[in-house]
């Protein structure tokens, strides 16, 4: 290799790279032990060492031109008294921040090195000579401010003042050098791919982040200013100097507020983005800081005005106060912004690199941690190897039980599931906490570990509520004397509802029925005219809103008051059904049913028992009856804590809900908890509008669907085999998919897709639409059944299903299990629950509603589901099945009119 | 338990090793020895304070050290600062992990400082309104530093022997001490009987300059100090056998023969050990401090063998990976001269007083 110019040689000394990784020796990443803190945690140490330093550093910067300009007064004004109050205010100015500053500065470089140990290493590997530096000018700052103290009114003043400018000079010098390596940390800029020394000193938040420091440290001199004046005896003189230094607090005050307009724009999009919208730490720090703003302006006025001295002492005090609270939120919020690194886009807050993530979640924390006794996890160590790994990767920032960042009352609500879901997610819809660095069994340890030793929860027991099956009445079916047959279906296999709508509602109590009547005979019919056909729900599930407090908020879901006991359409629990000319089917929409019978007891399967009448005579031509699911057993508990809500076996309970719209608050930056404690609950599809019944003006934000399935796919777990039943109705005494599918073994995934695929075919549609918040929950997630995200075919929810011909191809038996990824129904119209055979005959007459197909099984008694094949076939197959073409036609037919391979025997043997 | 895995990996260094331990070695040498004064007075003026009817000369003394200790704690540190920096370029992976061990203690320091800070100042500012009551805060003040030294003391040893770093998995919530660590109390005892021999030989230095300007008690001051000096050198020199014997015999012998820059080194510090006691003795004040600055070096380049020696098992910085950026370093020295220059005028501007 021929030997570079030494032009080059001496460029590559000069702008050369400096090193900002580890030297890999092998394969150990986590190098420091973890000082384990328990109660106190790493934050509290650190916020109450710095928040006191910046103060009085800031005002050892400001300070500094503050002596000198009141010391240059004094000899202006020819004042001996202005002087000698310049003179005291140096000696208060020295034992503050020559004693408390200076050690406290060293306090925050001790606390990092023992909080953050890898951080602080390549802080001081890189800047070592930016730290020499500033070490230089504090020394000449020790000597200047000594000079400037104990030769006060003995040197001449030419000298003295020189000394002053001195001081002031290698004081700002210090923030100068000590600015470059703090805004380094939150936008290191080119030095994440150069590591060169300068890209990270002059990165892109230096120049307006010094600004602010030094109008910050100009206005806490007035600030200070104010206590040694306060204490001037001589009240003409005490009122000037308090007018001097207002003018000191409020000058550099606007500009202060310019430099922070300024500092703000000059950040990256994501640190922006973390400060401005994500961060849930945030929003309170922004809070005080934008109502300190003007208390500090007001407070400087009323200190330059005349007012009695009891006053403005009570100003000064409560002034020094404010002043703290709105350095240490400006420092709070730098420091979140810089979430979940500590040196942004490099170092985590855990002291994981950037760069060996991959690495160490391949491999586990603890295989490539030198600090740990165990190796592998096993049953009997499970625990201990999750309290390590807590140790290892949590305790920097998090606390047990203490103030800053308890983790205790941060996972207090978890179960064993909820936890590992929480960990599974970290990182990716939040993005304020690093992803967690390790294996699956890691997380399942570190969960084991907060859940049941720190949090000390036991598991929970099955609950003893027992469920006796009820069967309706089904009427009798008589082929030699009937003519009519009427069948009748439900529009959904499950439609669940959230029950406490004091907090909001996921959807409206109900659900829609349909029902078809043919006239038996050679030729059978599809009969539509002269026919009533009416409804009416089961004993005990008449007065739904006795039994609910849906109809109390419907003004705050829909803005008008729904009656009592009516659907969102008016609906009421008996009436008549409605004809639909393009279903050729009669339907009654958004029935008001609900799950709890005026007994008390849980039945999310109620029958409705409909009669079709001849309008002429009134003749009853034929009833029967259809199970219309709705259930409020859903599994959100499992991650947001609580109870259930209802007899400990169903509904949300109040803490499941809280927790719920705290967490939605937290993320989004929204008010939900506020509305709802203002008797204001919302509805989920106010803002996020899909298809549901009632739902919003479409917005920018993601339909429900989208939104739910997508940040709920972020947190479970790849390996989680039944990931939908932990929040759908499945899991409990609810079965929502009770068909015959379920019933040979065939789960949620077969036709949907793994949770993965199901959401992000729903988020792309959205991005497609142009909702940039599908983004934020797409980010982390990687396709299961496909290569890459370009491959997904976009989806709606409601609207775009898998098909049942993609597994029964041309009606016959499937050759496969699984339904091929991404191939959906095209429109509303060629959904299974809305299609019909080439003679009027919808799908789901024949078969039952999907998720419920023929025969289907249920705990709160089969003929819920299995109502007319029962009444029609004395079995629970399909309508017709089995060559029973003679129900319809009253004899036996050769012919696969209503579709191909109808004329089979049913295979599955229920 | 493999020992070499608990070491963390080092992290790579802008400019080659020998310029950061040369900086390391030249800012230790000027923070031991303003730590030494700073201790030492201290402790002279506490035991000098202690007589409830003491001579003239020995309040004279005492509110000498009360005028300059809190310049001396502030130097002390700021010179701490910069070997301290150094010393984590260098020996980082080490001095991380043995502060984390001790945490609890390690980050005291800074509370125990603060007040021994205050107190000092207290001292200083009310020498003359609290009369006898002067010795507790002078008091407070020699044993919050003496605290601190013992502290500094575990540190610095606790970093060279890993052995010891397993205590932490019985204890890992920064409460370790390397009180097992045989040359832990002569190493604290060594220094802490330089700060007073030292701050004898400062008080002389002292009150040697005020005789020119005619101070009354400068002679027995001087004399004072020349004696504290003396007698606190030759039991120094008791305490430094102890420490020496105390190494790992391997250690030792490298001062005695087996290493021949070690050996060498070990000899020029004896002979100007051996120097200033006689200068002390004879009390010469000038030539006691020069062969006492002799002394100092030689056992600085003393301890940092001691040290390099320790860590050869498992470390030495020449392995150390340098990514080369010699700008910084650049611009650190061209700030030095700058704030060298402006202590140099701001000095004349002060003497431009007295004339």
């Amino acid at each position: 290799m021929p030997a570079p110019a030494r032009g080059v040689v001496i460029k590559k000394l000069f702008f050369g790279a400096v090193g900002f990784g580890l030297i890999m020796l092998d394969n150990y990443i986590v190098n420091y032990p973890v000082w384990d803190l328990g109660f106190f945690g790493g934050g509290t140490l650190i916020a109450i060492i710095a928040v006191i330093h910046v103060y009085v550093a800031h005002f050892a910067v400001g300070g500094g031109l503050f002596l000198v300009l009141t010391e240059m007064k004094g000899y202006r004004e020819n004042s001996a008294d202005i002087l000698e109050y310049t003179r005291r205010h140096t000696k208060f100015f020295l034992l503050v921040t020559m004693v408390f500053g200076a050690i406290t500065g060293v306090g925050i470089w001790f606390a990092i090195s023992l909080l953050n140990p890898a951080a602080t290493s390549i802080l001081v590997h890189n800047f070592v000579f930016g730290w020499a530096t500033e070490w230089v000018f504090f020394l000449v700052e020790i000597v200047s401010l000594f000079i400037y103290f104990y030769t006060f009114g003995k040197m001449n003043k030419q000298d003295h003042l020189r000394i002053g400018w001195l001081y002031f000079g290698f004081g700002w010098l210090s923030l100068f050098v000590i600015n470059g390596i703090i805004s380094f940390m939150l936008t290191p800029g080119k030095w994440l791919s150069s590591g060169n020394f300068w890209d990270g000193f002059f990165n892109p938040s230096f120049w307006p982040s010094l600004f602010f420091r030094t109008f910050m440290a100009f206005m806490l001199a007035g600030l200070f200013g104010f206590i040694t004046s306060s204490v001037v005896k001589e009240k003409t003189l005490r009122n000037s100097l308090e007018k001097y230094c207002a003018r000191w607090l409020l000058i550099p005050f606007l500009f202060l507020l310019a430099s922070a307009w300024w500092y703000v724009s000059s950040l990256p999009g994501p640190q922006k983005l973390m400060i401005l919208k994500l961060s849930p730490e945030i929003p309170p720090l922004v809070k005080i800081f934008l109502i300190i703003s003007p208390l500090i302006f007001i407070s400087g006025i009323f200190m330059s005005i005349r007012m009695s001295d009891s006053v403005k002492k009570g100003v000064t005090i409560s002034l020094f106060v404010m002043g703290i609270l709105y350095i240490g939120s400006f420092e709070w919020i730098r420091e979140a912004g810089r979430r979940p690194y500590i040196i942004y886009g490099s170092i985590y807050s855990n002291s994981v690199s950037e760069k060996d993530m991959d690495f160490m979640i391949n491999n586990g924390i603890l295989k490539t941690s030198r600090w740990v006794l165990t190796k592998k996890i096993d049953e009997q160590n499970q625990v201990r190897s999750g309290r390590e790994i807590f140790r290892l990767m949590c305790i920097s920032c998090h606390s047990a039980g203490g103030f800053m960042n308890d983790i205790k009352a941060a996972t207090g609500k978890y179960s064993q599931y909820g936890m590992e879901s929480m960990l599974n997610g970290m990182g990716k819809v939040n993005e304020f906490m690093p992803p967690f660095p390790g294996t699956n069994a890691e997380k399942k340890a570190l969960a084991a570990y907060l859940v049941n030793e720190l949090n000390g929860k036991k598991e929970e027991l099955r609950s003893e509520y027992s469920i006796t099956p009820t069967e309706p009445k089904i009427p009798l079916f008589d082929p030699a004397k009937n003519k009519y047959v009427l069948l009748a279906w439900s529009g959904k296999g499950m439609h669940f509802i959230s029950d406490n709508n004091q907090f909001f509602s996921i959807s409206q109590p109900g659900n829609t029925i349909y029902a078809q009547l043919i006239k038996r005979g050679k030729t059978p019919e599809i009969v539509t005219g002269n026919l009533r056909i009416s409804y009416r729900i089961e004993e005990g599930f008449n007065t739904p809103s006795s039994n609910s407090d849906f109809w109390q908020y419907s003004k705050s879901f829909y803005g008008r008051r729904i009656n009592d006991n009516e659907g969102f359409s008016g609906r009421k629990t008996t009436g008549d059904m409605v004809f639909d000319e393009s279903l050729m089917a009669f339907s009654a929409v958004d029935l008001p049913v609900i799950p709890y019978r005026d007994d008390g007891s849980f039945v999310p399967f109620p029958v409705v028992y409909v009669e079709a009448r001849d309008t002429g005579t009134g003749e009853l031509l034929c009833s029967t009856g259809v199970s219309v699911p709705v259930s409020t057993e859903m599994g959100c508990r499992n991650c947001h804590g609580g109870n259930w809500g209802i007899k400990n076996i169903t509904g949300l309970s109040d803490e499941t809900s809280l927790d719920i719209l705290k967490t939605h608050d937290r993320l989004n930056r929204t008010n939900l908890e506020s509305l709802s404690g203002k008797g204001n609950p919302r509805m989920c599809s106010n803002c996020h509008a899909g298809e549901q019944t009632g739902t919003g003006e479409k917005s920018k934000h993601l339909n429900l669907s989208a939104a739910i399935h997508g940040f709920h796919a972020n947190y479970i777990a790849a390996d989680d085999p039944d990931p939908c039943s932990n929040c759908h109705p499945s899991s409990g005494f609810t079965k929502s998919y009770r068909g015959i599918h379920s019933r040979i073994g065939l789960d949620c995934t077969n036709c949907h897709g793994k949770m993965e695929d199901h959401a992000l075919s729903l988020l792309v549609s959205e991005r497609k639409e142009g909702k940039g918040e599908a983004e934020r929950l797409m980010k982390h997630l990687r396709p299961r059944a496909v290569d890459n995200v370009k491959q997904i075919e976009p989806r709606k929810a409601w609207v775009n299903q898998p098909d049942c011909l993609n597994c029964h191809t041309g009606f016959n038996p499937p050759d496969t299990d699984q339904s091929p990824p991404n191939v959906w129904t095209k429109d509303k119209r060629s959904l299974y629950s809305s299609r019909s055979d080439e003679v009027g005959i919808m799908c789901p007459a024949c078969h039952g509603i999907s998720h419920a197909e023929y025969p289907a099984t249920n705990i709160f008694g089969n003929n819920r589901d299995n109502f007319q094949p029962l009444q029609y076939q004395k079995n629970a197959y399909p309508i017709g099945a089995n060559k029973n073409c003679k129900l319809c036609h009253t004899m036996d037919k050769t012919e696969e009119i209503h579709h191909p391979n109808m004329l089979a025997i049913f295979r599955n043997i229920h | 338990m493999d020992i070499a895995a608990l070491i963390p990996s080092p992290d790579t260094i802008p400019v080659h090793w020998v310029w950061f331990k040369v900086l390391l070695i030249i800012t230790f040498m000027a923070h031991i020895l303003l730590m030494n004064i700073m201790l030492g007075s201290a402790i002279i003026a506490f035991f000098s304070g202690l007589n409830r009817f003491p001579e003239r000369s020995t309040i004279s003394l005492q509110k000498e050290i009360s005028e300059k200790t809190t310049f001396v704690i502030a130097f002390t540190i700021n010179f701490g600062v910069a070997p301290l920096l150094f010393l984590q370029v260098l020996y980082g992976n080490f001095f991380y992990t043995s502060s984390i061990l001790m945490a609890v203690f390690w980050i005291s320091v800074i509370f125990i400082l603060i007040i021994a800070y205050y107190s000092a100042y207290i001292y200083k500012f009310k020498f003359e309104e609290l009369a006898f009551a002067r010795v507790y805060f002078i008091g407070l003040t020699v044993l919050l530093l003496t605290i601190t030294a013992f502290f500094y003391t575990n540190n610095m040893t606790m970093m060279l022997f890993p052995a010891s770093w397993t205590q932490y998995f019985d204890r890992p919530s920064g409460t370790v001490l390397n009180l097992s660590e045989p040359t832990l109390l002569p190493r604290f005892i060594h220094f802490v009987t330089a700060s007073v021999a030292i701050s004898g030989l400062f008080i002389a230095i002292t009150w040697q300059k005020k005789k020119k300007s005619g101070s009354a008690d400068a002679d027995l001051n001087v004399k004072t100090g020349m004696k504290i000096f003396f007698y606190a050198t030759l039991f120094q020199v008791l305490a430094g056998i102890w420490f020496f014997i105390s190494l790992p015999k391997d250690i030792m012998l490298l001062f005695m023969g087996k290493d021949t820059t070690g050996t060498m080194v070990f000899l020029a510090g004896l002979i100007a050990a051996g120097l200033s006691l006689i200068f002390g003795y004879k009390n010469k004040v000038r030539p006691a401090a020069f062969s006492v600055l002799v002394t100092v070096f030689f056992m600085v380049i003393m301890r940092d063998m001691v040290r390099t020696a320790f860590l050869k098992p498992y470390f030495s910085i020449e392995k150390l990976k340098v990514i080369y950026q010699y700008s910084p370093m650049i611009v650190f020295f061209a700030s030095l001269i700058i704030g060298i220059a402006a202590v140099i005028y701001m000095i004349k501007c002060v003497h431009s007083i007295k004339t």
